[in-house]
């Protein structure tokens, strides 16, 4: 009877009933990190036998990888696309999110089409965009209208346009997500600083900087973060569209982590990698969570009469 | 009166540079709806063709009726290797279907312990994020490995765990900013009057955040619906899934199909717009892990 009473009070069914998934999820997922760490240490070739028959190579192909010039390219490569797109889709979402700021007639259709881009599935992207920048395709159409002669670029044939076609293409579908939340930011934020630095004759870019801003940082520094790192993991996109071409000129990480794989079948290799990016993009993600928890707070503070 | 043209002048450059982003945003859209619908011999022309004369649905019998259906018209190249959207479509709706329940299921339960009860610290929940964070590649070739010892892949309940898990933390968080926004009171009454946690969970907490519940597996299963990478290494001729086929579509040898690939296009992604469009004031919430909400 005690005891039954002591479980209840700590939560009794919600107890177990909740967490006995979670920790069969992880029980699910543990192997997968040991079969990780195992991989990295075995040259295994998918082909001459199973996995537990590879031979044991030590940190050599941890070596390898780390040296290797591509798969550095590809990593810096990674970030920088990460970093472009983020910064775009930050810079267009937060202008869009002041423009509808306040009421007007159409806003809501406004804000409904807008975020047509981040619902639409990625692999549809790629595709359609394939269409759009087909030399023969329209984007080159509309471009020789408003230029003397014909324009037949090959977006997806050079190595700086298929690059930063990559980048703008992020942009169009992801600046919708930095709207959405900046948005939100922007009508939960409290009106009173921001009237008061009127009354006290600010300007509107000293509001901007000093009231505005400081009071949305947290909630900027969430898209930042959650748009850097899904950057850094977008796959679909790339490999519908250029597959890491032309070359290797818009090879990120998981299209080269996917072609070693899959492609070059040198699983053992691409298994290294992954733990070198698992072990950089972890460390990312646990400052990135230390940093969100940090701004929770004061979301939570700041969407408290938000809801409902 | 200067006030007022100024007023005007602003109002009309908002209007402007919206305009000009609908434009941009909604165009690629508008491009693969109206490609859907056009003949073969419009699909390459130059200067592109824009609006499809005359509008046909052949591309759409032809990919989601079967290819024998309908005499094929000369200019019709019928890819040779194997596919079923239709099968496929049957996939993808039952695995983010159940995927989807479950996790939605298991969220509910964790977000509900985790508010009242305190089964676990918030901080420690908040880990959950990491799963969603890393990028899915770093684990795929050990999950694959794994899956395979376990021989799940390509199968339904295989997808249905992975895409499970990989859920669970939107789930948890996206249902635990809805329930924090129920009273606590209103349970504790309830108890004070003899039902028991469970009771009082089910029969006042769930009826009050039912639409949010909903937003939530509408949510998920966006997520799921869409999912490319893991449907493509762990999914072959039984489980493939939508997304899957339509990117198997585009590396047929035939050469393009871009009407055909359109019609499949729009039967992927209209629904997910439109679910999408239902449930727009919650999206914020979701993608933001129910730390931003939407007045």
């Amino acid at each position: 009877m005690a005891a039954t009473s002591r479980i209840r009070k700590k939560g009794g069914f919600f107890r177990w009933g909740a967490l006995t998934p979670l920790v069969l999820a992880m029980a699910f997922l543990i192997p997968v990190l040991c079969l990780q760490i195992y991989l990295t240490l075995h040259q295994w070739t998918a082909y001459l036998g199973p996995w537990w028959t590879a031979n044991f190579v030590g940190l050599d192909l941890f070596l390898e990888v780390v040296t290797e010039e591509r798969f550095l390219a590809a990593l810096a490569r990674s970030f920088v696309f990460a970093g472009l797109s983020t910064l775009l889709s930050v810079l267009l979402g937060f202008g869009l999110a002041f423009l509808l700021q306040k009421p007007f007639r159409g806003r809501s259709l406004y804000y409904m089409l807008f975020i047509i881009p981040m619902l639409t599935v990625p692999v549809v992207i790629g595709f359609t965009f394939q269409m759009l920048l087909y030399q023969q395709g329209p984007i080159n159409q509309i471009l020789s209208f408003f230029v003397p002669g014909e324009i037949r670029i090959s977006w997806l044939g050079e190595p700086i346009p298929a690059f930063a076609t990559m980048v703008l293409i992020e942009v169009w579908n992801w600046t919708p997500f930095v709207m959405i939340i900046m948005l939100a930011g922007l009508v939960s934020m409290p009106k009173d600083p921001v009237e008061a630095a009127r009354v006290l004759g600010a300007s509107r870019w000293q509001i901007f900087a000093h009231v505005t801003l400081p009071l949305l940082k947290p909630v900027l520094v969430l898209a930042i973060i959650l748009r850097f790192l899904e950057a850094l993991a977008e796959f679909p996109k790339f490999w519908a569209i250029t597959q890491g071409g032309p070359g290797t000129f818009t090879e990120t990480i998981p299209v080269y982590l996917y072609l070693t794989a899959w492609d070059y079948l040198n699983v053992s290799k691409a298994a290294a990698m992954s733990y070198v990016v698992l072990l950089l993009v972890g460390t990312i993600i646990y400052f990135a969570i230390r940093t969100l928890l940090r701004q929770k707070r004061s979301l939570d503070v700041m969407f408290a009469k938000a809801g409902g | 009166m200067q006030r007022g043209t100024k007023r005007k002048f602003g109002s009309v450059i908002r209007y402007a540079l919206l305009s000009i982003w609908l434009i941009i945003s909604t165009f690629p859209i508008y491009w693969m709806v109206s490609t859907a619908f056009k003949l073969p011999e419009q699909w390459f022309t130059w200067p592109p063709t824009w609006f499809p004369t005359p509008p046909t649905v052949e591309n759409f019998a032809i990919v989601w009726a079967g290819y024998g259906m309908f005499a094929p018209r000369p200019g019709f190249a019928f890819p040779s290797i194997s596919l079923d959207p239709l099968y496929a479509l049957g996939n993808s709706a039952f695995i983010a279907g159940s995927a989807t329940l479950l996790s939605v299921t298991i969220g509910l339960l964790l977000a509900y312990g985790v508010s009242r009860y305190k089964i676990l610290p918030e901080h420690r929940m908040f880990n959950l994020l990491m799963l969603r964070m890393m990028p899915p590649i770093v684990i795929a070739i050990p999950l694959v490995i794994w899956y395979s010892t376990l021989k799940l892949l390509d199968t339904w309940h295989g997808m249905i765990i992975i895409y499970t898990i990989t859920t669970i933390p939107y789930a948890v968080w996206m249902t635990k900013s809805f329930i924090d926004e129920v009273p606590e009171e209103m349970e504790q009454a309830a108890q004070l009057l003899g039902a028991s946690k469970l009771r009082a969970f089910v029969t006042i907490v769930v009826p009050l955040i039912r639409s949010g519940v909903v937003a939530t597996c509408m949510f998920i299963l966006i997520l799921t619906w869409s999912e490319y990478l893991l449907g493509l290494v762990m999914t072959a001729a039984n489980a493939q899934t939508l997304p899957v086929q339509l990117s198997k579509f585009e590396g047929t040898q035939e050469g393009r199909l871009y009407g055909l690939q359109s019609a499949l296009s729009v039967g992927v992604t209209i629904p997910l717009i439109i679910i999408g469009l239902l449930i727009h004031k919650h999206l914020v919430r979701g993608f933001s892990f129910g730390m931003i909400r939407r007045q």
